[in-house]
């Protein structure tokens, strides 16, 4: 079996299973898979950062924050605005907020970029939390999810937890396969020399700024649509959505899944929401086992999760012998 | 025609002096070695001329242009490419890669996001072309942290040269290789800067005297002498600052 042949069996098998998910799963667990769509987004997004663009965000749930009380506000204030535009709404807020937060971070490096990114999302957060008036602090708002109009199809209700489950793995695979792609043109590979060596890359005419400035936004766009979806399905936001916890969330799930694999982010999303859901059925001190888990993969497993499913590791367990 | 023009530069760090009206110009085609004893400026001068650093006071003219305070990246664009006396590559990427990294800048392609770069014949193309011009396809596919130190070396002249550059600017070009590296390194340097306008920061006189055209010695942030190898060799400054004869 080839490679590539491999590759694609294994795609196929992985398109089938989140497309009948919704049939062979009980509702609880969709809600589950949801979120995991939900935040391997948000993760992807970070990865973009940090894995490719060498910028370690330690606020990235500003503009995952940001989208989310956009759409909320948008579906709250706005009725009669069509879905689509609501979310679009939502990853453009996220756009904007990483363009203005980057403007003043994407210059500094490492742990000055850290720190000052983390800034800049205490300070929505505490925005979030007391402009009462605009987002009921941490009361929250609910939110009725609006019915999905596509031409063709007519009405679709979002309110069965299945339709919801389609409309957000359509957008959330659009996001990923967008990052995909993105990182295959020359702006993506520009991405990475600033990874490599920013220094360097600017003597071969490259605009360190303006690259990591143009990055962080679109990472920004991606954290927004994926706050926008969070509301949606949530059917609420409060500050929760923008507070440090959610920035160490996309960190730890980057981290546990692998900054190294473009789909490292991903397996990361899904091992740490199940993980987080098994745990904390069984402890509230949950945050303490994933808080292990993250230091056992950082000293033992140096690419994350997925260097265990390297290719070579495969075949040797396929074809039980060693080459 | 004069390509770069230095006029009058001074720098200061924070008070500690390292240039003194420093004025150059570098004429099209030559290749003009910047010598000195160590701690004379030569690197402050290649930094500032690159836009590391600003000079205190004094203009730099690349092209008839007032190039003073801009940044690395647009004087770079304008067609001013250097080297590090460092390593200083993509240290994950391949040989390939790197080049390329320079290529795309060429082709005026670095915001392109609305194409695949593997795809992109022209850019495949010329990466390879200056990856086998330097004598690197052997390590094509190899990454950048993984070369030898020579290797490396002809990496970063690659990445130097890959832009096309108007104007080259090496800094110390031959650093760290030993006798025998350094003869082929030479020989490699004046073949693929053929026609070029080159001006290095060396020490090692052997190569300088092979290279050069013209020799501007600095000591302690000033010109000493501009002149040609034979010129500097009788030059009586010049040999007291070297050898310390009076």
């Amino acid at each position: 079996m080839s490679r590539y042949g491999a590759f694609q069996i294994g795609g196929g098998g992985v398109a089938a299973v989140l497309l009948l998910f919704p049939i062979i799963l009980p509702e609880i667990k969709i809600h589950l898979a949801i979120e995991i769509l939900i935040f391997a987004l948000l993760a992807v997004s970070f990865n973009l950062l940090l894995g490719y663009g060498g910028m370690l965000a330690f606020g990235h749930a500003a503009p995952f924050g940001v989208g989310a009380y956009a759409a909320a506000l948008s579906c709250n204030h706005l009725p009669g605005m069509p879905l689509l535009v609501t979310l679009l709404i939502a990853a453009l807020s996220g756009f904007v907020g990483a363009l203005f937060i980057g403007f003043f971070c994407v210059r500094l490096k490492g742990a000055y970029f850290a720190l000052i990114t983390l800034a800049f999302q205490m300070f929505l957060f505490a925005a979030a939390l007391k402009w009462r008036s605009v987002t009921r602090g941490d009361d929250g708002m609910g939110v009725v999810r609006p019915e999905l109009y596509l031409p063709g199809l007519g009405s679709i209700s979002l309110m069965n937890i299945h339709n919801l489950y389609y409309l957000t793995l359509v957008l959330v695979v659009v996001g990923i396969v967008a990052c995909y792609l993105f990182l295959r043109t020359p702006l993506g590979n520009a991405v990475m020399c600033m990874r490599e060596n920013d220094v360097r890359a600017s003597f071969l005419g490259y605009d360190v700024f303006l690259t990591k400035l143009t990055v962080f936004s679109f990472a920004g766009l991606l954290a927004g649509l994926a706050g926008g979806l969070f509301v949606l399905f949530q059917e609420f936001v409060a500050t929760t959505a923008i507070d440090v916890n959610r920035s160490f969330a996309a960190l730890l799930m980057t981290v546990i899944g692998g900054t190294g694999h473009f789909l490292g982010p991903v397996l990361g999303a899904i091992f740490y929401t199940v993980f987080q859901d098994w745990i904390s059925s069984l402890t509230k001190h949950w945050i303490l086992f994933v808080g292990i888990l993250f230091v056992i993969v950082v000293m033992y497993l140096e690419g994350g999760l997925i260097s265990l499913l390297k290719w070579e590791r495969i075949r040797v367990w396929v074809s039980g012998q060693k080459e | 025609m004069v390509i770069l023009k230095l006029d009058d530069l001074f720098k200061d760090f924070s008070g500690l002096e390292v240039l003194f009206g420093v004025s150059l110009e570098i004429i099209e085609g030559e290749c003009h070695a910047i010598i000195g004893p160590n701690g004379a400026g030569k690197s402050t001068l290649f930094n500032i001329i690159t836009g590391i650093y600003k000079p205190t006071r004094g203009r730099i003219f690349f092209l008839d242009k007032d190039i003073t305070s801009w940044p690395a990246h647009k004087i770079a664009r304008m067609g001013l490419s250097r080297s590090f006396q460092i390593i200083n590559n993509f240290p994950r990427m391949t040989v390939f890669e790197n080049v390329r990294n320079a290529i795309v800048s060429r082709f005026q392609r670095r915001f392109d996001w609305t194409s695949f770069l593997n795809r992109s014949k022209e850019i495949t193309r010329e990466s390879d072309h200056m990856v086998n011009l330097l004598g690197l396809t052997e390590v094509r596919n190899i990454p950048a942290s993984e070369l030898s130190y020579g290797m490396q070396r002809k990496l970063e002249l690659a990445l130097t040269l890959a832009r096309d550059p108007v104007l080259i600017l090496l800094d110390e070009p031959t650093a760290g290789l030993n006798a025998e590296e350094t003869r082929i390194f030479v020989e490699l340097i004046k073949q693929v800067t053929e026609g070029k306008t080159l001006v290095m920061v060396e020490h090692d006189m052997e190569v300088v005297f092979n290279l050069a055209d013209r020799i501007t010695v600095l000591n302690y942030g000033e010109v000493l002498a501009t002149g040609t190898p034979n010129e500097i060799r009788e030059n009586e400054g010049v040999k007291k600052a070297y050898l310390g004869r009076r």
